[in-house]
């Protein structure tokens, strides 16, 4: 574990000189939390992705949603929902889930503009998300193509959490039982309306509101390195 | 931002005071909001802490509780809590829990302020004084026009002479004098075509000397103005004043076609509600079986007192004084079938009759004060015949047995001056239970029929007593105090001081009982002649060494919303065809009665709180 973070902090140092854009500097320049900052003090981004589909090679970010999270609170005020314009028709399939339509697609601001942004908004802190892999691959993805490099970041992901507390005391998992609605549910949090990018992450930071709670009751002192994925 | 689409902003445009403010106006409020999660059983607050946040509870609830550790609250989804001292900015003075997971939604303590500063409403709302929001609720319940807003034409239309307008005047004239009414509907080719009322008689046939052979349409008023039946009645009201008509035909909404008239007359009729009516008629019943027959309407009338909105004073008034005039004429039928008593005597009710506090029916209280000269060997079988007469009587009407045998035909209070003196002095020097309960029977004493001398005398003493009294004053007084009211309603069940959930509360021992027994302790203690429980408090503001004006002013205020809220729930029930009696779910009230209720529990434990220290009354509970 110290050797990963160690070279997610190197990472961050070396490829420094290697990418130009301001957004993407300042990124790197801020150093990402030490994995044994206690979880009070790690200041986290809250982020949903919506996408045209699964695989980050061939589809793109439709949308993003992310909000700071800190110490038990999540603020509204500096949340940002964004839609992105991209160069392709989408399909019915994808429309019917995200309900982004072509109109209002084609209303939405440019992937670098929106990545600039969120960058700006991660300068160090540790992303929440549901479901890494989204997030993960296609972060990667876009800032390699904006910015020449894929640039690296910590996250904590509220499924795998889950997944490793019920591997932990041996419990079965069904389909479907991880999904974020599903999993809200279970933690007794209001029902919110699912596929809006926003929405997402708001869900998402209060899910790991609850989880982290009920984690805390077991044990103290609980440090980033714990719940990273 | 897509803020307007977020299940935050679908749920805060629904809590209170938010769902007033525009649709721009929330999006900023939710863009303010910050999210917390606390697990069950945890501090929110810690008494002696700075409050940096308003919350909102989006999941879960919370508990207050004081210093000394008794229960003030729950607060559930959709209410608000951390707001006083954020308000006042001083420390928490409560200590706050949750007692489930719970989501909060918390408004920095800044926004908060720019916010109420900003907007009225979440000012008034935030701000308002619980005895201001009760007042203000009581105030918009009533609107000026009340009860004519309430009914429609259709209720009030009276079906109406029709005549052809080719009949002579003469003979309308006759018609109408022999169906009693001041106005007809001319009809011809079943068409409405004109109207005539007393006035036209006056007017267009005797000043101008027209010939009484003349026909009707001579003097009718062609094409007048009509109304749907489906109209409120103000608008009769207003289309009368307006015109300076008296009449106006009522036609079917649809079909256009006449299904009656309405008056001046039968407006003023349908203000009365029945009840002065339903009295009138009662004066003229022959027989016990009229009166069951007109006793059945009661419920009716009270429905509709409740349905226009009526203060619960004014509608508890009328109720008994239906209850009255039917004991009253029992007296009388009975005394036609045994002649005149032996000896001056009293007859003499007890309870919410004698308070006139009567809502839907109520079982009998009642006894006989007789003369001195009374002389049980000679006199007692022709007062234990009107006893009998009156008690079965009042039982045929729905005035049931009284289960505790308070009651004429019991011999126990069937007794001369003397004997009810006893009683007075052994309930006042002894003071014990049994007593107590007698007490708060017998102190609301009403004179209905008979020498009114007997009671008055006896009303007079007892008060000199009950003044001077300090033990009884602090019996009684504890006694009150055996009926409090709860904290309010948690989670669709009422919340009780000791933390229970009830599922439906007792509204008359719980909610109007307390307010009652207070009121009476004050009138007895400072000697007032006065039964009923507005005036008493009204009576006790002006004393000195009471309570304050402004504290009573409350309690009414706290009586009038537990009252109303009580008859509401009977009215419903009469009008579901069940039987009205005084245990109100909470499912039944919104969530804004809910909050004023709790308002007027508040008021009511806050004056029994100071009865309780005014008499020291605690010692003796």
């Amino acid at each position: 574990m110290f050797a990963r973070w160690r070279s997610i902090q190197n990472q961050q140092h070396r490829l420094l000189p290697h990418v130009d854009n301001p957004a993407a500097r300042a990124y790197l320049s801020a150093p990402l939390p030490d994995k044994n900052t206690p979880i009070s003090d790690v200041d986290f981004l809250s982020l949903d992705f919506e996408t045209t589909g699964l695989d980050a090679k061939n589809e793109a970010i439709l949308s993003m949603g992310y909000m700071p999270y800190k110490n038990g609170r999540v603020s509204l005020a500096p949340s940002t929902s964004e839609v992105i314009c991209i160069n392709r028709t989408l399909n019915a399939k994808s429309v019917i889930i995200h309900q982004i339509t072509d109109d209002r697609m084609k209303t939405g601001v440019a992937l670098h503009d929106a990545l600039d942004r969120l960058l700006e908004a991660m300068a160090g802190k540790v992303l929440l998300v549901h479901y890494s892999k989204i997030e993960r691959d296609f972060l990667e993805a876009a800032t390699k193509r904006v910015y020449g490099k894929a640039l690296p970041f910590l996250m904590v992901d509220t499924m795998m959490l889950e997944k490793r507390k019920l591997d932990r005391i041996q419990q079965p998992i069904h389909s479907n039982q991880l999904r974020l609605a599903n999993l809200r549910k279970q933690y007794h949090l209001p029902p919110y309306g699912a596929h809006n990018a926003l929405e997402d992450a708001i869900a998402t930071a209060e899910l790991f509101m609850a989880q982290l709670a009920q984690y805390q009751q077991d044990k103290t002192n609980v440090r980033l390195g714990e719940l990273l994925c | 931002m897509e803020v307007e689409k977020l299940a935050i902003h679908d749920f805060l445009s629904k809590c209170m005071p938010l769902n007033k403010l525009s649709s721009d106006a929330l999006t900023s409020v939710v863009k303010m909001m910050e999210i917390r999660y606390v697990r069950r059983d945890q501090t929110i607050f810690q008494i002696g802490d700075v409050n940096h946040d308003v919350f909102i509870i989006r999941q879960g609830a919370v508990e207050v509780t004081d210093a000394a550790g008794n229960l003030q609250g729950r607060y559930e989804e959709g209410e608000w809590i951390g707001f006083p001292s954020v308000l006042s900015q001083t420390p928490i003075a409560m200590f706050v829990k949750s007692i489930e997971d719970s989501l909060l939604y918390c408004l920095p303590a800044a926004d908060f302020l720019a916010l109420i500063k900003q907007h009225e409403v979440i000012q008034h709302f935030f701000s308002e004084k619980k005895q201001e929001r009760l007042r203000n609720a009581l105030r918009e319940s009533r609107p000026g026009n009340y009860s004519l807003l309430a009914l429609h034409l259709k209720d009030l239309a009276q079906t109406g002479l029709t005549l052809s307008p080719s009949i002579s005047i003469h003979e309308a004239a006759v018609k109408m004098t022999e169906h009693h009414t001041s106005s007809a509907l001319l009809i011809e080719n079943d068409q409405l075509i004109g109207i005539v009322s007393d006035r036209d008689f006056r007017q267009r046939a005797l000043v101008p000397r027209l010939d009484s052979s003349s026909p009707l349409r001579q003097i009718m008023t062609p094409n007048p103005y009509t109304l749907d039946s489906n109209a409120p009645a103000s608008e009769a009201v207003l289309l009368m004043a307006r015109r300076n008509i008296h009449h106006i035909p009522v036609v079917h909404p649809a079909t256009k076609k006449v299904v009656g008239i309405v008056s001046n007359t039968d407006l003023l009729r349908s203000q009365s509600h029945n009840a002065v009516y339903l009295v009138g008629d009662i004066h003229k019943a022959s027989d016990v079986e009229t009166l069951k027959q007109l006793s059945a309407h009661l419920p009716k009338a009270l429905v509709n007192m409740v349905r226009s909105s009526l203060p619960a004073y004014d509608i508890a008034h009328a109720i008994s004084s239906i209850g009255q005039a039917i004991t009253r004429r029992l007296i009388t039928l009975a005394e036609q079938q045994y002649g005149p008593p032996p000896v001056p005597y009293a007859f003499v009710v007890a309870g919410s009759m004698a308070r006139r506090e009567q809502t839907a029916h109520t079982d009998q209280d009642n006894g006989m004060i007789i003369s001195d000269d009374f002389v049980p060997e000679l006199h007692d079988e022709y007062f234990v015949n009107i006893a009998t007469v009156v008690s079965d009587g009042l039982d045929a009407c729905g005035y049931i047995y009284c289960p505790g045998n308070i009651m004429a035909t019991n011999p126990e209070w069937r007794q001369p001056v003397s004997v009810w003196r006893g009683y007075f002095n052994e309930w006042i020097d002894r003071p014990q239970p049994q007593a107590l309960l007698y007490a708060s029977t017998f102190f609301d004493l009403r004179h209905l029929y008979g020498d009114e001398s007997l009671l008055a005398g006896l009303q007079k003493e007892v008060l000199e007593k009950t003044k001077e009294g300090t033990l009884f004053q602090a019996y009684i007084a504890a006694n009150a105090l055996g009926n409090q009211p709860p904290l309010g309603i948690f989670k669709g069940f009422v919340l009780e001081k000791n933390g229970d959930n009830i599922k439906a509360l007792d509204f008359k021992k719980r909610g109007v009982t307390p307010v009652i027994d207070l009121a009476r302790v004050y009138s007895l203690v400072m000697g007032l002649p006065l039964l009923n429980t507005f005036e008493r408090l009204d009576a006790i503001a002006e004393a000195p060494g009471g309570i304050s004006d402004e504290r009573i002013a409350d309690l009414k205020d706290a009586f009038e919303f537990i009252s109303m809220t009580r008859l509401e729930h009977q009215a419903m029930q009469i009008e579901a065809g069940k039987e009205p009696d005084n245990y109100v779910p909470p499912e039944e009230l919104s969530t804004l009665e809910r909050r004023h209720l709790k308002d007027a529990f508040e008021v009511v434990a806050t004056v029994q709180s100071t009865m309780a220290s005014n008499f020291q009354a605690n010692r003796f509970r």
